[in-house]
């Protein structure tokens, strides 16, 4: 075993269903001791690429290595990989017990032995008094947590996770979503995290990898995505962002300066050639304000959200409309009123233009 | 790594041991079993026979053996694999029991070595190549890698080719062949095209018209009114208050434990000449007493009562997958009930409809007992080609070209269900989340309805009181003293000199009965189960063929199962005929589509994840069917293992010809009696076996239903008994 | 993994375990497989006393003749069976035309009637006469009285008006005795006039039945009131108290000999052997009387049941078994007369 050699290895993995192509000629890698999160819209390949990890569908073309191991022929059951399903699929036959206690049995661990173990990693998640339990006299949460035991009682190489949250409320989902952090840094655990929650994902992962229509469209941590996307996909999945059409006029250093209609820019290149490009705008990055700025437009629309405003402001010189968050709720800016908008510092990107999804 | 890691490590270094058990059962079969004969038991092994074309069969088991250490070499353990099978298949198919089996090899090169039929060792190596075969795709990343899986498939796929495919090859063979077994082609196109078959005599000439003809006709007139009268049940059932569920519990129960002949024998004592009901509407009327009922007439109300329970199974899944808001939403757009009824109820059951037709139209077509009892002058292909080999004319040629033609017939039907009505069911497109009350039946179409059930119920009650009654009677309708004679005949118990023993002439046949449909049992379910597990969880090429293959046998009529292991399994390379083992095989491949829909139905409910589950848990397929799979497939393991009990109970037309005096069947015992005229022996076995099978069905539902309390309360509740029989 | 290795040695287990299994059952104590042509209760009480007596294992299939016919020629070249019992000749001389069945000469054979020696004359030894059975036919007494019919005696009585749909006969293509009965016309009037009476016959036919012995009891049971068959079959039914009267044609008419034969090849040929000089004694011919079979034995010491037909009294015809035994008259024949007879319009 190569030192330090990735956990999971892709060498330009495809996988075709007849003439439909699910993963097209992927190459990822993934470092132990990392959860790796993918990330994308219903169909991008995301799920399809945890199942080749695992073992469940096998690859049309190319390598997959688990732990420097090539596995690409391997079925699931010789792979040493273990997952938490988005239904959990706890046997419904089987005791919580029996459920935590399968995979050692399966392998050939003794009895006695297996259930001493899988007493502990009950335990560990707060379910030790349930070893007797019909999976069905359990609630959702507590099925999850099974799920979660089951899976790490046999300390696999890597742990997948296929939208393990979705079937929780919203509160229970925040709760679980930490307790499987910290469980994944308490045990140094691989894992690998299926979601097409963003915020989920922002939250949990070292890193995520974005899919869109069979490739990766960026991989990286939350905040290089969340700050620096690469394309429109990355820019509009990764919170909301607001596309406007603008000119690189010249480059230095670091930076360029771009111009947006009268308004000047200078904000990191990311590679962007001089010409026409486009510029990524968060919410947040729009201020607005009735004192001078730097464009003038008026509001289109206006909600309250409780905790802030959102606005959709038509700007007067671009036809566009933008959309914009403030956390200003005490004298709201009505419809109809005209304002002037400045864009803040942190929250703009350059991209290349064109869309790339 | 800690010690269960290593322990892994070393299970996975020790793979090939697999292949190494495997390799032992190949030798084994080369070295120790007998290689020929599988009741003589006394032949030598292969290796010890002398016979020197044996030999080749050691290589490829040598070759597999010296790529098991190191680094297996998948496409070598491929090649050891077919080698090793593809020589075991020429050798045996070359060299039979007289010389060479063609005759131009004994012109070529002479008079050749002779060997009797393949035994125990051959079996045994034929599986150790298959499974070598299997270990060699599944390293080559067929079926994600999954030796189990790929030597199930195989195994499955070579047990069909085996006994469906070879066998209605042998059928094919045997047309163009003359009596003497040389070829004869011209014959064969003469038999095709006779006027006996195809005639349209009836339509011109007054006489009768080609059996062909005659089969279709009668299918398709069986077809239509078992789709009418089911549809009245399943309509009543569901659409109007009338109290029905005990009911249509007890009709969709009855055609699986009733033997296919009861009916018309029933028909017979109820309408015949000398019928009960003849006898008294002769004697108010002072009609003269016809014979309608013999013929077309006859044969038509037997099968109409037989099937229509089946359609009615059919119907009622149908009509139930209509989702009642649909018709909610109907009527709130100001529809009144028939105009509902006529634009959306109605298309919407069209395509259950058309399958129900086709289900009757292929029963109809397969049924050979009614016509043999109740025919009289009106002969169909089944009963013809029985006469065919059996008659006085024994022309084994034909019977083989009517099979032919039969056989085209019903598959062409099992094809139009499969392909054209496959895609059209609009039942299952409604999802979750359709609730509401069905409408009730526009007036007069539930007036049409009881119209129609009425009747039939009557008739069904008066058929099954007859039987039960009639063989206690001395001739039920001329003689009604009740006498336990026919009884005793065929069920007595005698004290002798070595205590009690069993003397009454059906106890045989009773008892060899129950013996071969127990033996059948386990087998059918397995195949049919595994059969339904590799098609539902498992992705590989052909699947569908596959699916197709082993559903067909559904299409093949029994009479042409019976002539066509006659001819294929009578002689070497496989010799079973006489045999109880060949009565047993014909039960479970005839029964397979039962387990095999049973499961589907079973598996489709059952989440794909937890299979999954269990894989990447590090069980292999084997173990994930053992534990995971296999425990919640219970019911569907129950029904499998019933339906293939009764219907071995209930079969004639299959093992007709396979039946001997050791493994004497109650059916072909019964059909037996009945074609002597000995109606009395014949109706008392009859009521015999249906109480017998009902008891059997009761024992297992209050078996099954215990359980069920004892147990969780979401398991599975068990289906309608004949839904297993329905193809969906 | 460690499952699979376990697996394969229960496999090899079980594969053995099914050897011996099937080698344990086929340790033979001494057996004998019978194919019986004959009424089911005759062959039972035939095959339980030569157990009894013998104490050999008698494996007895009922079949029609032309079952057992089809099936061991099925079986040529792999027979199951050992002996063919019974059922009416013609399979039986069509058999050992085709060596299908062992030439034997059993030392009963010189002391039989002379039927049955003729009858191994022509199967050069292949089969033997074991009893003797007339055509004819049964009418239903009371149905005959009823409708104030004339008693019919003569098969031309058959072809009378009054008689329309009420005659019942088995289909030749798949009955011996029906062939008898067509042969018996044919060899009667001549192949012409045979033919034209069969047409006249087929206007009163009601329905050609699959077995040969099923219009007698059809008769019985006043399905018909005529049913063509052997009498013997006709005097079955009537002793089981059906009012039924058995008729030996006045013109003359045909008869079957019974036949008994060694199924060649077969894996008991000594037991076989031993079951058929049995067969052809007064011992083992007196037991079909007693099951209801009345036909003439073969053996001249049997008794002649009170019952049989009075062979004095029956014209029987000089039946030519040879010509009408053989595969291609019965194939022209039997092919004329479904096209000219069976499915001419009425």
């Amino acid at each position: 075993m190569r030192h330090g050699a990735p956990a999971v290895e892709f060498r330009s993995v495809s996988k075709r269903y007849g003439a439909v192509t699910a993963v097209d000629s992927v190459s990822l890698t993934i470092e132990r001791g990392t959860l790796v999160t993918l990330l994308g819209p219903s169909g991008c390949g995301k799920t399809t690429i945890l199942r080749l990890i695992a073992g469940l569908e096998q690859a049309s073309e190319g390598h997959i290595l688990i732990d420097d191991r090539n596995v690409t022929m391997l079925s699931a059951a010789e792979r040493d990989v273990s997952m938490v399903f988005q239904s959990y699929a706890l046997f419904p036959h089987m005791t919580v017990l029996e459920n935590v206690c399968y995979g050692l049995r399966a392998s050939g661990m003794r009895k006695s032995h297996a259930i001493d173990l899988a007493q502990a990693k009950l335990a560990m998640v707060g379910l030790g008094g349930y070893g007797a339990r019909l999976p069905s006299e359990l609630s959702g949460g507590q099925q999850q947590r099974v799920a979660v035991a089951r899976a790490i009682v046999l300390e696999p190489k890597v742990l997948l996770f296929d939208e393990p949250l979705s079937n929780l409320d919203a509160k229970l989902r925040r709760q679980v979503r930490e307790d499987i952090r910290e469980l994944q840094h308490r045990l140094a655990l691989t894992a690998v995290y299926v979601t097409h929650d963003q915020q989920e994902a922002l939250a949990i992962s070292d890193r995520i990898v974005v899919m869109s229509m069979a490739r990766i469209a960026q991989d990286g941590t939350p905040r290089a995505l969340y700050e620096r996307p690469d394309n429109h996909f990355v820019a509009n999945f990764i919170g909301d962002a607001n596309i406007l059409p603008v000119v690189v006029e010249s480059r230095q250093g670091e930076l360029a300066s771009v111009r947006l209609s009268s308004v000047v820019l200078t904000l990191p290149h990311h590679n962007v050639a001089d010409g026409p490009a486009d510029l990524s705008i968060r919410p947040q990055a729009l201020v607005l304000s009735r004192e001078r700025g730097q464009l003038t437009g008026h509001v289109a629309r206006a909600a309250y959200l409780g905790s802030h405003m959102e606005y959709w402001i038509s700007l007067d010189v671009i036809g566009n409309q933008l959309f914009a968050i403030a956390s200003d709720v005490t004298a709201p800016f009505a419809v109809g009123d005209s304002i002037w908008v400045t864009f803040a510092p942190s929250g703009l990107a350059l991209l290349p233009q064109g869309r790339s999804d | 790594m800690d010690g269960r890691g290593k322990e892994r490590a070393e299970i996975a270094s020790a793979l090939p041991r697999f292949l190494l058990g495997w390799l032992a059962v190949g030798f084994a079969g080369l070295v120790l079993l007998p290689w020929y004969g599988l009741d003589e038991g006394v032949s030598p092994p292969a290796l010890l026979a002398g016979r020197p074309w044996l030999l080749p069969l050691i290589p490829p088991l040598l070759l597999a053996l010296s790529c098991s250490f190191g680094r297996t070499k998948p496409r070598v353990l491929v090649a050891a694999g077919v080698a090793g099978l593809v020589w075991l298949a020429a050798q045996a198919f070359l060299i039979i029991h007289r010389g060479w089996a063609f005759v131009w090899i004994t012109t070529l090169l002479g008079p050749g070595p002779s060997q009797p039929a393949l035994g125990w060792g051959a079996i045994a190596y034929a599986v150790a190549c298959l499974m070598l075969l299997a270990y060699g795709l599944a390293r080559l990343g067929v079926c994600k890698g999954d030796v189990f899986v790929v030597g199930a498939l195989l195994l499955v796929v070579g047990l069909i080719a085996l006994f469906v495919f070879y066998p209605v090859l042998c059928i094919l063979a045997s047309a163009v062949r003359d009596n003497d077994g040389s070829f004869a082609p011209t014959l064969f196109f003469e038999k095709l095209l006779s006027r006996s078959v195809w005639g349209l005599d009836c339509v011109f000439g007054g006489r009768s018209c080609g059996v062909a003809w005659n089969t279709v006709a009668e299918a398709a007139l069986v077809g239509v009114l078992t789709t009418f009268l089911g549809l009245a049940f399943a309509l009543v059932a569901l659409r109007t208050r009338m109290p029905m569920k005990p009911l249509l519990r007890a009709l969709s129960v009855l055609p699986i434990i009733t033997p296919p002949f009861v009916i018309g024998l029933a028909l017979i004592l109820l309408f015949g000449r000398a019928g009960m009901v003849t006898v008294w509407v002769a004697n108010l009327f002072d009609l003269p007493r016809s014979r309608w009922i013999y013929g077309m007439p006859g044969i038509t109300i037997a099968q109409v009562l037989a099937f229509t329970p089946i359609s009615l199974l059919v119907l009622l899944g149908v009509l139930q997958g209509v989702a009642p808001s649909l018709e909610e939403a109907s009527q709130t757009l100001r529809a009144s009930r028939w105009y509902t009824f006529r634009t959306v109820t109605w298309p919407l059951i069209r395509p259950g409809l058309a399958n129900s037709f086709l289900i009757g139209f292929i029963e109809s077509m397969a049924d050979f007992a009614n016509p043999l009892v109740i025919g009289g002058n009106f002969n169909v292909l089944s009963t013809d080609i029985f006469f065919a080999v059996v008659g006085a004319s024994h022309d084994q040629g034909r019977a083989a070209v009517l099979a032919i033609v039969l056989l085209s017939f019903t598959l062409a039907a099992f094809v139009a269900q499969r392909f054209w009505l496959g895609h059209r069911s609009y039942a299952t497109v409604a999802g979750k989340g359709h609730i509401g009350i069905p409408a009730q039946l526009p007036g007069f179409v539930r007036a049409t309805c009881y119209a129609v059930i009425v009747p039939c119920l009557i008739l069904i009650v008066a058929v099954y009181c007859t039987i039960l009654v009639g063989g206690f009677v001395v001739s039920i309708g001329r003689d009604n003293t009740p006498t336990l004679q026919y009884f005793w005949t065929a069920f007595s118990i005698e004290k002798g000199v070595g205590g009690w023993f069993l003397s009454g002439s059906a106890w045989n046949s009773f008892l060899v009965t129950i013996e071969v449909a127990l033996v059948a049992m386990p087998f059918t379910a397995a195949l049919g189960l595994l059969t339904a597990w590799l098609l539902d969880r498992q992705q590989f090429a052909f699947r569908r063929s596959f699916e197709f293959l082993a559903m067909m046998s559904f299409a093949i009529p029994g009479t042409i199962i019976g002539v066509a292991y006659v001819l294929a399994f009578n002689v070497p390379p496989v010799s079973l005929t006489g045999t109880g083992t060949i009565i047993a095989i014909a039960f479970a491949f005839r029964n397979m589509p039962v387990g095999i829909r049973a499961g589907l139905a079973n598996l489709s409910q059952i989440d794909r994840s937890l299979d999954e589950a269990s894989l990447t848990l590090g069980s292999n397929s084997f173990g994930t069917l053992r534990r995971v799979i296999l425990p919640m497939l219970r019911p569907a393991v129950i029904t499998a293992m019933v339906y293939s009990f009764v219907r071995a109970m209930t079969a004639v037309s299959a093992v007709i010809f396979l039946v001997t005096g050791r493994y004497n069947l109650a059916t072909t015992y019964i059909v037996g009696r009945a074609d002597v005229g000995d109606y009395g022996v014949a109706i008392v076995y009859s009521a015999v076996l249906v109480v017998f099978m009902m008891l059997v069905l009761l024992l297992i539902q209050l078996a099954v239903g215990e359980r069920r309390i004892g147990r969780r309360v979401e398991v599975p509740r068990i289906e309608s008994p004949g839904t297993a029989l329905v193809q969906t | 993994m460690a499952n699979t290795t376990r697996n394969s040695v229960a496999t090899l287990f079980g594969i053995s375990a099914l050897a011996c299994l099937a080698a344990g059952r086929a340790q033979a104590q001494r057996q004998l497989v019978m194919y019986c042509g004959v009424d089911e209760k005759w062959c039972r009480a035939i095959a339980t006393t030569y157990q009894k007596e013998t104490g050999v294992q008698v494996d007895m299939t009922r079949m029609s003749a032309g079952e057992v016919y089809a099936r061991v020629r099925a079986e040529k070249d792999n027979p199951h069976g050992d002996v063919w019992f019974g059922g009416t000749g013609d399979p039986h001389l069509q058999a050992a035309e085709e060596k299908i069945t062992e030439a034997y000469q059993s030392p009963m054979l010189p002391k039989l009637r002379d039927w049955a020696q003729r009858q191994a004359e022509r199967a050069h030894n292949r089969t033997v006469g074991l009893y003797l059975g007339a055509l004819g036919f049964g009418y239903n007494t009371e149905e005959v009285k009823r409708r104030r019919l004339a008693q019919p005696a003569c098969w031309a009585d058959l072809i009378k008006p009054e008689f329309k749909d009420e005659v019942q006969m088995a289909d030749p293509n798949s009955s011996g005795t029906a062939w008898t009965m067509l042969a018996t016309m044919v060899q009667l009037m001549g192949e012409d006039k045979g033919f034209e009476y069969l047409k006249a016959l087929h206007k009163n036919i009601n329905e050609y039945t699959k077995a040969g012995a099923a219009p007698a009891l059809a008769a019985g049971q006043g399905e018909t009131i005529v049913g063509i068959a052997f009498q013997h079959d006709v005097i079955d039914v009537a002793e089981h108290n059906k009012p039924v009267a058995v008729v030996s044609p006045c013109e003359g008419t045909g008869y079957e000999i019974g036949s008994l034969s060694l199924i060649a090849g077969a894996k008991h040929m000594d037991e076989a052997k031993k079951f058929y000089d049995w067969a052809l004694t007064q011992e083992a011919q007196k037991i079909a009387a007693t099951t209801g079979s009345f036909q003439i034995p073969s053996n001249p010491l049997t008794p002649v049941p009170p019952e049989a037909p009075d062979l004095s009294k029956i014209k029987l015809i000089e039946y030519d078994f040879a010509k009408y035994g053989s595969s291609e008259t019965r194939k022209r024949l039997l092919g004329k007369w479904t096209d000219e007879v069976k499915n001419a319009p009425k």
